[in-house]
């Protein structure tokens, strides 16, 4: 029994007859594509000097340490690795060690700055090319969230968690089935990304021209506060990256070139629902 | 066949939705076509790959590239600062054309005050200059040069109060009571030249990371110096400025970031070039404006 819900259509290509075709779906559009990559770069340079910015002036702060009038938490992360990891005691600023290893580095305000302009200005056009993709694409609709996805990303959940221990008992474990581009898990993931780096704008924003646009900043709880959202939106795109490269890898080739080529040969999953 | 036209059927009972998500589009094609098309698409998306990891990598710092081990040694490592300092600039230019003359910044009540710390770059400087303080105003229509001591200041502007944020380029800031004269009232009562369109704000006085004298200068534009909440301030927190915060006069200007607001000042400069710039000089922008 066929069950009814968005088969896809299917469109006949100049095909000989007898030699028989690969069935693809169109996955990810064009703009959609180009902007996802060009995210990579730029956020990972945002990242990197946005981390070097914060060096400058850490938002969260403890009272000087009575020895080295350090005040920053990261320092003390700094210290405690080269302390406890083998191979790094004789580092020569262990307070810098974070910094180091994931910004620019310290002591680069300046040049952290300008990067930081170039990377947010890259990242607002890329932001507009991306939504431009899925309004041409209609890939939107994909990703807009349904009454059902509470339940449905309890499915996913429940599968994931699963599924490592199945894999070793050998035990058949069933991908929850679905009939939409995305699982729930994977629509509130793509739709809070987009939505982390609207916020990501507003917040820069707020501290970028907290005078001119002081409204804006008023919006986003004030300076201070303003700062704070900022550095935790960072956090959602790193939190958000690891599972996402390590899903991709997980399931194959043919989703990584869904995102390269926009071709996905996995169109018969969609039909045997 | 009778299956699309089964699908069709069903479809259609249910009601037609905007934000509906659309069956995906499935077509068939050759599998060469599908080779050809992945080669081609993976050769080019290579191609990006290596272009933004040369071109973003020549981006970085060259001292973060050494700690990286991409450069060794003392090799020369080409200066690529073209596009940074395009961006810069671009930054300063937006920032210029969201300033308003009309536009005031908030201020708070006294009860949000909030600790200002001092971040003179080097040391505070020795109190000894005071007794002898004097303000030169230079680049004058009159085409003379005007010294002042602050009794004058005082006694001919009227003193305009102030509790306003001040942002340091670093990130941090503070909300601050000041009290001082408008800037734009000295502006019309000893006229600029009529070319000019900066006035550079020195302080002689002030001293290097190890104490040694080292000259603060910062580039400040006319628009923004006509600011009404530009002030030369005199007092902080209801009392004249203590040599911590930059006796006997400083700059305030809340529109720009805390680097503009210089301590001390000694002389202000008309001019029609743009003048140096203490921390433009150091890789940071011109304009500041925010």
């Amino acid at each position: 029994m066929i069950r009814s819900i968005h088969l896809g259509e299917v469109i006949a290509t100049r095909m000989p007859e007898e030699r028989a075709g690969v069935r693809v779906v169109r996955r990810h559009q064009l703009l959609v594509r180009w902007s996802h990559w060009l995210n990579v770069p730029i956020i990972l340079g945002l990242v990197l000097s946005g981390v070097s910015i914060y060096w400058a002036s850490p938002v969260y702060q403890h009272k000087p340490d009575p020895v080295t009038g350090n005040v920053d938490p990261l320092a003390d992360i700094g210290i405690w690795i080269c302390a406890h990891v083998p191979g790094l005691h004789k580092y020569s600023n262990p307070s810098d060690w974070v910094y180091n290893h994931v910004s620019l580095g310290p002591g680069m305000l300046a040049v952290a700055l300008r990067l930081h302009w170039l990377g947010a200005y890259l990242f607002m056009l890329n932001g507009l090319v991306f939504t431009l993709g899925l309004a041409v694409g209609g890939g939107w609709r994909a990703l807009l969230p349904r009454r059902t996805d509470p339940r449905d990303a309890l499915r996913m959940f429940r599968y994931y968690v699963g599924l490592p221990l199945a894999r070793l008992r050998r035990h058949p474990w069933l991908h929850p089935r679905f009939n939409t581009k995305y699982n729930a898990l994977q629509r509130v993931a793509y739709c809070s990304v987009p939505v982390a780096g609207l916020l990501s704008v507003v917040t820069g924003w707020a501290i970028h021209k907290p005078m001119q646009l002081s409204w804006l900043t008023g919006i986003a709880g004030g300076y201070d506060n303003a700062r704070i959202w900022h550095f935790w939106l960072m956090w959602v795109f790193i939190l958000f990256v690891v599972p996402h490269v390590m899903l991709v890898l997980v399931d194959g080739w043919d989703t990584l070139r869904s995102m390269i080529v926009g071709w996905s040969t996995r169109a018969q999953r969609l039909e045997d629902l | 066949m009778t299956r699309n036209l089964e699908d069709e059927s069903v479809a259609s009972q249910e009601p037609e939705s905007s934000v509906r998500e659309r069956p995906p589009q499935v077509i068939e094609v050759a599998p060469q076509v599908l080779r050809h098309r992945t080669r081609r698409d993976v050769l080019l998306f290579g191609a990006g790959a290596v272009a933004a990891l040369v071109g973003g990598g020549s981006l970085l710092p060259e001292r973060t590239l050494k700690r990286m081990g991409v450069i060794q040694g003392n090799k020369n490592w080409p200066k690529t600062e073209w596009l940074l300092n395009r961006s810069l600039r671009f930054d300063d230019d937006v920032a210029e054309a969201l300033y308003s003359r009309n536009r005031l910044v908030p201020t708070y009540a006294k009860s949000q005050i909030t600790p200002l710390r001092n971040n003179y770059n080097g040391a505070t400087p020795d109190p000894s200059y005071i007794p002898e303080w004097r303000l030169t105003l230079d680049g004058l229509a009159s085409g003379l040069s005007v010294s002042l001591d602050i009794r004058n200041l005082l006694g001919s502007f009227q003193v305009h109060d102030q509790i306003t944020r001040l942002v340091c380029v670093e990130g941090w800031s503070a909300i601050a009571w000041w009290a001082g004269l408008k800037f734009d009232d000295v502006l019309r009562a000893y006229p600029p030249m009529a070319q000019a369109k900066w006035a550079r704000v020195d302080s002689s006085v002030n001293l290097g990371p190890r104490g040694n004298p080292d000259p603060y200068f910062m580039s400040i534009d006319l628009p923004t110096a006509r600011h009404p909440q530009t002030l030369l301030a005199t007092h902080f927190n209801g009392r004249p400025l203590t040599v911590y915060h930059g006796a006997p006069l400083r700059l305030l200007v809340p529109v720009k970031l805390g680097l503009k607001n210089v301590k001390a000042i000694t002389r202000i400069t008309y001019t029609a070039e743009r003048p140096k710039d203490f921390w433009a000089e150091r890789g940071y922008s011109y304009y500041d404006g925010i």
